[in-house]
């Protein structure tokens, strides 16, 4: 990420050093004895917490007007806590205003520029909030993501299960789960190796996101299973739901393979988050086996 | 002759064998190349050369750098993907194994090709074989990584093989995950946490059952491929592994550092420094083999507690029971009526 701002990190050196040598050219050095170690400690620590926002802005952030407000901001807080830190090594003559001056003023002008930059943040963050409808729901934790789909994982999963299943026993809505399974993943892993299968997860998963209202949560339950959470659906719904999806999935291919999906919706009526989920499973193993045993007639 | 021991420092795995596959899932799963292998002696290049070999501490640190991208399903599919490498000759060979017994078999001998840092102790009663997975060098934090590993590597081969896993057993000394999902999903058979040993138990029924692609002309071709490999990773067994099995081959009577040290050829003080190296002591491993030696020949049920404590090499059965407690928490009568005893 920091190589989109090469130009905003090279304006720092030059910016800082110039403070550096006008300070010296119109002040003298003190005397170390009359440093006050105190003094430079705290305002040390304030310049080295503001350099560590500047960096992570700059790791973090991709290029943009957003960006630019938090990056300048702080570089004008840098530059008034690095002047700050300068006086208590070098002393002014008395007449001379123009280093308190540039000390005092760049703070207050860099606050409002990062104040702004953080509500064009918020803004921000409230349309990407959107675009992670289907993915998300009132939990983040990026730790609890699972880094090859992109979704979220199990643990996620049970949080919002729970808070869910709460409410909605609450406000006395029905609750869906729709369970997804890949036929024979295994088997075309094993055909196409592990690459192809991690491809084809990734592209399902996006597919499904595509299709879904934005008041679901679609999380990957394990290996090659997933679980949407579906809120105020009754089980006729949550089948037309699967359908719909079962008839989209048909569109994506893998690898030369079409792979199936079995999609199995339950409704919620148990007590736990864990045994509602224990019994999708189960109902999925169900049909899975049930297709099994009749393909295996037909051959 | 001295036994080819080896440690954390010996480059002995295989880039090819597994490592090629872990730094490709690990990027898929949003792992970067240049950060997976900084510190480590492995550079990007070597990983196109059929025949580059790391050693186990490099080996490690990746995968504790993959275990921090908490992706808790990548033993499992490490597992399958080196399974299913045509360019593995002792992965392809199993397959065309006559039935699972002769496969195992295979996988047992040439096992330093693939995995050197897990041996098994197989133990047969009643119906069931039963394979212990030890450790054979320390692995620290990552064993369960690789115990992991291990067990789902045969479980797959299983799976793929007999369509059928039901009736497994698998017992793993790591603690209950707060979700199983990722274990049920991978292993549809019996799990237990928090035991006294990773171990999978596998029904007679299923080792005589003939494999479908059996192939015996393959199989020796494949072989023979395998033994050739064997002059680039030569058969060599971990420091732990070696040291447990003089230990158990010794009793009734103790084996003492000294002589231990004596049969490796190395000084009594050079063996000390290197079990501290991984993290043990000679009386450790000492009270470890009798341990588990203890539990196996309680589960064959014949002996009484006296010949136990001679065979285990204690002066009376007193003190062996003191002693068993010590390891299990239970008598040995309690413990040879648990339903999951070992």
């Amino acid at each position: 990420m920091w190589r989109q701002h090469l130009y905003k990190i090279t304006l720092t050196v030059p910016l800082l050093s110039a403070g550096l040598l006008l300070a010296l050219s119109l002040g003298v050095v003190k005397n170390p004895l009359e440093f006050d170690w105190l003094d430079i400690l705290g305002e040390g620590v304030v310049l080295l917490v503001a350099l560590c926002w500047l960096s992570l802005i700059i790791s973090s952030r991709p290029a943009g007007r957003v960006s630019e407000w938090l990056y300048y901001g702080s570089l004008l807080l840098v530059c008034s806590f690095f002047l700050d830190l300068l006086d208590e090594f070098i002393r002014y003559p008395t007449h001379i205003r123009i280093m308190s001056w540039l000390e005092s003023l760049p703070a207050p002008v860099g606050m409002l520029a990062l104040t702004y930059g953080l509500v064009g943040w918020h803004r921000e963050q409230r349309i990407i909030n959107r675009q992670l409808q289907g993915r998300e729901l009132f939990l983040r934790d990026h730790r609890l993501l699972d880094p090859l789909t992109q979704l979220y994982g199990v643990n996620y999963l049970y949080a919002v299960l729970a808070r869910e299943m709460a409410l909605h026993r609450r406000q006395q809505q029905p609750l869906c789960l729709l369970m997804l399974g890949i036929d024979h993943f295994t088997a075309f892993n094993r055909q196409h190796g592990t690459a192809a299968g991690d491809d084809y997860l990734t592209k399902l998963a996006e597919l499904i996101t595509s299709q879904m209202r934005c008041s679901d949560v679609l999380c990957r339950y394990a290996g090659d299973r997933f679980v949407a959470v579906l809120a105020n659906t009754n089980l006729a719904q949550a089948d037309i739901i699967g359908l719909h999806l079962q008839q989209h999935l048909r569109l994506l291919s893998a690898a030369e393979a079409t792979l199936t999906v079995t999609l199995v919706a339950t409704e919620v009526s148990q007590q736990h988050a864990a045994q509602a989920l224990q019994y999708a499973e189960t109902q999925l193993n169900a049909v899975k086996s049930k297709a099994h045993a009749a393909v295996l007639q037909l051959s | 002759m001295p036994v080819v021991m080896f440690g954390h420092t010996d480059k002995n795995i295989l880039l090819q064998h597994g490592i090629t596959e872990l730094l490709q899932l690990a990027q898929r799963r949003g792992g970067q190349l240049h950060k997976l292998l900084s510190g480590t002696h492995i550079f990007e290049p070597d990983l196109q050369k059929p025949l580059s070999r790391c050693n186990h501490r490099d080996w490690l640190s990746l995968i504790s750098r993959c275990q921090q991208l908490h992706s808790p399903e990548l033993p499992f599919v490490l597992a399958n993907s080196i399974l299913n490498n045509r360019t593995i000759a002792l992965s392809q060979s199993l397959f065309v194994c006559a039935n699972l017994a002769g496969s195992l078999r295979q996988l047992l001998y040439f096992r330093h090709q693939l995995l050197p840092v897990i041996y098994p102790i197989v133990q047969q009663h009643g119906n069931t074989l039963t394979l212990q997975l030890k450790p054979a060098i320390s692995l620290g934090t990552q064993q369960h990584f690789v115990v992991t590993l291990a067990i789902a590597f045969i479980i797959q081969l299983i799976k793929q093989q007999l369509g059928t896993c039901h009736e497994l057993k698998v017992q793993l000394t790591q603690d209950c995950p707060a979700f199983l999902a990722h274990f049920s999903g991978h292993w549809p058979c019996q799990l237990s946490f928090n035991q006294h040993v990773d171990a999978i138990h596998i029904p007679r029924s299923l080792w005589y059952q003939p494999f479908a692609g059996r192939d015996q002309q393959q199989l020796s071709q494949l072989t023979r491929s395998c033994y050739q490999l064997n002059k680039v990773l030569p058969n060599q067994r971990g420091v732990l592994e070696v040291l447990q099995r003089r230990i158990r081959r010794a009793l009734p009577q103790l084996l003492s550092l000294d002589a231990a040290a004596g049969a490796l050829g190395i000084s009594g003080s050079s063996l000390k420094r290197l079990l501290q190296q991984h993290n043990t002591n000679f009386a450790a491993l000492s009270d470890t083999v009798r341990r588990d030696t203890a539990r196996l020949l309680l589960l064959q049920g014949q002996l009484s507690n006296r010949q136990l404590a001679i065979e285990l090499g204690y002066s009376d059965e007193h003190n062996f029971r003191r002693a068993f407690k010590r390891w299990t928490g239970q008598v040995p009568s309690q413990f040879k009526n648990l339903p999951n005893p070992l």
